[in-house]
Parts: structure tokens; C-alpha cells; sequence
């Protein structure tokens, strides 16, 4: 499957920085979809590509911190690269608390938001890239019956096949048919491969 | 005032007290004289002599003039002759001589008396007049130089009155300081993120000139933006002289306007303007009226600092009145002042800003009074407050 071309969104009130922005990105091949306001970028439709917001601290109406805070909240994951007038302390904190990839002040040297949006872009590519992975051992062990769960559960803890047929009060033999069949059901090639499979989903879970 | 070259006192006593003696001796030469050709006694010389002497010389030197008189008569003309006696038989007629000489003196002495009282007065007058002559030229002059001393101070307090607006001017547009700071780094941050992008378009292997043109198109129009709004707070900040010109005063409203948008987005307030159509142009110093404006501006948008829960507007219109004035008004939707605040409202160095130094009001008020209008507030407290100013509209034709 081949990947989308990235796109960056860039968001800002003033009609001149966003063209000028978006121009440059541009000129360096990539595509970029420009928005006056936060909520012009909410309302738009987007495709399903790796990419980075360029996002303008201070907007009238809507700021780019409380974007942010929004497209959290909503589950939306994409890098974000601040640009502003002037950062303080506390505005930079709390945007990289929040998740920013970068914090810059204008006006922007090209070849820093050149590199913050190429960095952006990479890290969003390997968090897509994660998510997929992670979308498709759930769905993988979403497959499993309950029992097959139990037994897994207990695989994964390091326990011979007799020692969970005790726990389960089952037949060592029902115990390998199960194990067969999780491992069938979850494509896993090896034991190791399982467990790391189950530590991710449970790390997943966890967060 | 006497005319004539003055006689000296003296001269003047001595003259009045020797006529009587020479009139008497010259009316006794000719009544010698006289005696051969008339044979009858030839006296009526001496009672002019009499009225001569008074006539010159005043009471004293008549009454000399009369005793001197009746004696050389007695001596020379009475019988007998050469003798201070006088006969029986010429008593009456004597008596009547000297009767008529003391009625003539005392009729010329007081006839005399009372024209020197009036020649007196009339001295007297003078000086007196001359005296409140050089009195009211004193006057005069001191009300004349304490004229030219006014005009000089309320030149100097033209002068300072100036200078303060302007000082007041430089504080406001320091309160804007992070605004303007935003409003040109903004055009800046344009022209810099433009350029790149034109030298990228331009550096490419096959460069794309239409992108490298719009970009540098771009460029220009936010390095023109910038400058203009250099151009606008330096306008502020000139020291220049007051003038009058014909201002239309809803493209003054627009600039500061254009001024206080940083702010007001900085402090979340929408600006909205509701500006008549047909507004007659007034005569005014734009300068002075923009700071008005944006004095009033900047006290309604910190009036709004705290307000949550309604719409935070700031709304400015413009006006004719039925009376020929133009009328603005500048409304903000904030905490209203109460009544005390109100009357000290315009009070200089009064404020209830922690970084003001409440000079904005009073400077606007004496401004707009300049320009012969009214500034003016009315407030409800928890609605919002509105400041009115009125200015002579110019008259038709003549703007």
C-alpha cells in the first residue's frame, strides 16, 4: 500500500504569513493547505495523510493553544509547530506540555521551520506507522474467544502449558489446541513475538 | 494753565503794592494839568486811579490807593489849600468824593476777587484734570503691560498645553507599546517568510518564476504595511504645532480605529463602527483629535478587561445634530462608572488604572473645548459607559 503524500496545514490570521508560509513549504515539494482561523481548519475536510499543523499562537477569537487543546481532546494526534509574535515562559510550557514539536518566534528563519515541519512530518509518519501496528494487533486479538484470552493471559505470564491447564482446571491437551489457535488467530510466528505483541497492546491500554 | 511767560512772585507783590502810589501821582499830574483849562476841581482822575490800583492790585493796595487818594485831594484840592483841613462849607462834597472812591474800589476788588476765585478754579481744575490725565496714562500703561503679560502666559500655557498633549500622547501610545510591536512584526514576519520563499522558488533546478513573483509581491505588500503603520505612530508622537484644517472626521475615527485593533484583540473586544454617511467636515487639529479618540478607545477597552458573560464591544458613531453639531460617541460594554468616579472623572491625575497617570481625560476635554466643543460621559453601572464629544460642523460651502 503506498502512503499519501503529506500534507501541512498551516493556520494563521494574517493572510501574508500564511501565503509566505505556505509558499515556502511548497517550493520544497511538499503540499500545503493554508486556513485564516482555527475554526475554518476544524470545518475542513482532511485526507488520511502524515503531516503537521503550522499553527499561529495568538489569533483573534480562537487562540492556537486552545487548538490544541481541542484537537486533543478530540483524538486528533498531529505534530504541532507554534509560530509567534513573542513567546513567554508560560505559553511555551504549557505548548510543550500539551505535545508541540516546536516553538518558534517570528519572524521564522526558513531553514528552522524547513526542518521543524520535515522533523514533524517524520515523527507523525512513525506514529501513524505505530497506530496502524497497534490498530491491527487489536483487531487480531479481538478475535479471540474468552477462553483463548484466559489462556493467553496466562502464556504471556510465563506458564507451562500443564501449569495453566491446572489454573483453568482443563486438559493439557485443550490448552495446546487453544494456544494453536491464538497463535493462528494473532499471526504471531514465535512465543517472543506473542508476548511482545501482548505487552504492547497492554502498554496501549495502560496509557 | 497760565499762558504767557510766568512773573516772578516777587516782582509781581512789588508791582501790585506801587501802582496804587503811581496811579494816584499821575491822576494828580493831570488833574493839575487839567485845572487851567476846566477851572472847576478836576478830581474824577483819582477814582479811576482807585479803580486802576484795585483793579491790579487787589483789596489792599485799593484801599491804599483810596487813603493815598482822599489825602492828596484833602491836601491839594480841598480848601484850604495845602492843608489836611477841610471847610465847613466843602465837607459834604468831600464826603461824597471819598464815599464814591470806597464804593468803587469795593465794587473792583470784589468784581477782582471773584474772577481770580474762578481763575483759581479754573487753575485748579486744570491741574486736577492734568493729574487724572497722568493718572489714567498710568493706568493705561500698566493695564497695557499687564495685557501683553496675559498674552504671554497663555502663550506659554499654549505652549505647555501642547507639549502635555503630546506627553499624554506618547503615554497612551506607550500603553499600546505590545500592540504596535505586534502590528509591525506581523508585516515583517510576512516580508522575511515571503523572501524565503521567493529565493526557494528561485533556487530550485527549474525555478518557478510566477510562485518567486507572487512571493516577492507579497514581500512588498507587508513591508508597505509595515511602514505605514510606522508612518502612524510616528504621526503621533511629531511635536507639531496645533493647526486647524478641514478633517473629515470619520477617516479619523478608521486610523484610530486601525490603531487600537491590536489592542483590542489582545484584550478580546470587537470594535464596531456606525459612521454617518453624509458627516460634514470639521475644522480641527487631526492630531489632537485622534488622540482623543484613541484616548477614549484605550479607557473602553480597559473598561471591558474584567467583563465575562456578554459580548465585549466597543462601538464608536458619528453624528449630525439638529443643531449643526457633529456628535461622536465611543460606548464600551463595560463595569459603568459609578457616581463618584463620575465626578472626578475628568479631574487631572485622577485614575483608576493601575498604570495610568490620568491625564487622558482632562487633556481630551481641554482639547475638544479648544476645537469649541463638549466631552462629556454618561454611565450605568454593570451596562457601560459612553463618552460624547460635539464639534462645530464646517458651514456648507465652506469646507
Amino acid at each position: 500500500m503506498k502512503e499519501p503524500d503529506p500534507i501541512v496545514f498551516v493556520i494563521d490570521d494574517e493572510a501574508l504569513i500564511r501565503d509566505g508560509i505556505g509558499s515556502l513549504i511548497r517550493s520544497i515539494g511538499l503540499r500545503a493547505v493554508t486556513f485564516a482561523s482555527p475554526s475554518e481548519f476544524m470545518q475542513s475536510k482532511r485526507t488520511d495523510a502524515p503531516g503537521c499543523l503550522v499553527l499561529d499562537v495568538r489569533m483573534p477569537g480562537q487562540s492556537g493553544l486552545d487548538l490544541q487543546r481541542q484537537l486533543s481532546d478530540a483524538g486528533v494526534h498531529i505534530p504541532i509547530i507554534f509560530i509567534t509574535g513573542h513567546a513567554d515562559i508560560p505559553m511555551t510550557v504549557r505548548a510543550m506540555k500539551d505535545g508541540a514539536m516546536e516553538f518558534l518566534t517570528k519572524p521564522v528563519r526558513s531553514q528552522d521551520l524547513l526542518d521543524a515541519v520535515q522533523k514533524a512530518i517524520e515523527h507523525d509518519r512513525t506514529l501513524r506507522k505505530q497506530r496502524a501496528e497497534l490498530a491491527e494487533i487489536r483487531t487480531r486479538f479481538d478475535l479471540l474467544t474468552p477462553r483463548e484470552t484466559d489462556v493467553l493471559t496466562l502464556v504471556v505470564a510465563g506458564l507451562l502449558n500443564k501449569q495453566i491447564a491446572d489454573q483453568l482446571g482443563t486438559s493439557e491437551l485443550t490448552v495446546k489446541t487453544h494456544r494453536a489457535h491464538v497463535m493462528e488467530k494473532t499471526k504471531a510466528d514465535s512465543l517472543a513475538q506473542l508476548v511482545r505483541m501482548a505487552e504492547r497492546l497492554k502498554t496501549s491500554l495502560q496509557k | 494753565m497760565l499762558t504767557g511767560r510766568p512773573i516772578p512772585q516777587n516782582l509781581q507783590i512789588a508791582w501790585r503794592y506801587t501802582a496804587p502810589f503811581l496811579f494816584v501821582l499821575a491822576a494828580l499830574f493831570l488833574s493839575f494839568a487839567l485845572r487851567a483849562s476846566f477851572g472847576n476841581p478836576t478830581w474824577f482822575f483819582f477814582p479811576a486811579a482807585v479803580v486802576s490800583a484795585t483793579w491790579i492790585g487787589g483789596r489792599v493796595p485799593g484801599w491804599i490807593a483810596v487813603i493815598f487818594s482822599t489825602l492828596v485831594v484833602q491836601y491839594f484840592f480841598v480848601p484850604p489849600i495845602g492843608s489836611l483841613g477841610v471847610n465847613r462849607h466843602d465837607l459834604p462834597y468831600f464826603a461824597l468824593f471819598v464815599v464814591c472812591e470806597i464804593f468803587a474800589s469795593w465794587l473792583i476788588s470784589w468784581r477782582r476777587e471773584a474772577e481770580d476765585a474762578i481763575r483759581r478754579a479754573r487753575d485748579e481744575l486744570e491741574i486736577r484734570v492734568a493729574e487724572r490725565t497722568a493718572e489714567l496714562k498710568h493706568a493705561n500703561d500698566a493695564l497695557l503691560s499687564q495685557i501683553e503679560e496675559q498674552r504671554r502666559t497663555e502663550e506659554a500655557l499654549q505652549t505647555t498645553r501642547t507639549a502635555l498633549a503630546r506627553v499624554v500622547r506618547i503615554t497612551t501610545i506607550g500603553e499600546l507599546t505590545a500592540s504596535i510591536a505586534h502590528e509591525v512584526n506581523q508585516p515583517l514576519a510576512a516580508v522575511v517568510a515571503n523572501s524565503d520563499a521567493c529565493v526557494a522558488w528561485l533556487g530550485l533546478k527549474d525555478p518557478n518564476l510566477s510562485e518567486a513573483r507572487a512571493a516577492a509581491e507579497r514581500a512588498i505588500q507587508g513591508a508597505t504595511r509595515a511602514s505605514e503603520v510606522i508612518a502612524r505612530i510616528r504621526s503621533l508622537i511629531n511635536k507639531a504645532p496645533p493647526e486647524r484644517t478641514p478633517t473629515e472626521l470619520n477617516a479619523v475615527i478608521q486610523e484610530t480605529c486601525a490603531l487600537a485593533a491590536g489592542q483590542a484583540a489582545r484584550n478580546d473586544v470587537a470594535i464596531l463602527t456606525d459612521l454617518a454617511a453624509d458627516l460634514p467636515g470639521v475644522v480641527a487639529d487631526r492630531i489632537q483629535l485622534q488622540q482623543v479618540l484613541l484616548n477614549l478607545a484605550i479607557n473602553g477597552l480597559e473598561a471591558m478587561s474584567g467583563i465575562t458573560g456578554r459580548a465585549r464591544e466597543l462601538t464608536i458613531r458619528s453624528r449630525v445634530q439638529e443643531d449643526s453639531q457633529v456628535c461622536v460617541s465611543v460606548e464600551d460594554t463595560g463595569i459603568g462608572v459609578n457616581t463618584e468616579t463620575m465626578a472626578r472623572l475628568f479631574e487631572p491625575f485622577f485614575t483608576t488604572r493601575a498604570q495610568g497617570i490620568g491625564m487622558g481625560l482632562p487633556i481630551s476635554r481641554s482639547i475638544i473645548e479648544a476645537h469649541g466643543g463638549r466631552l462629556w460621559a454618561e454611565s450605568t453601572l454593570g451596562q457601560g459607559t459612553v463618552f460624547r464629544f460635539t464639534l462645530q460642523r464646517v458651514e456648507a460651502g465652506k469646507a
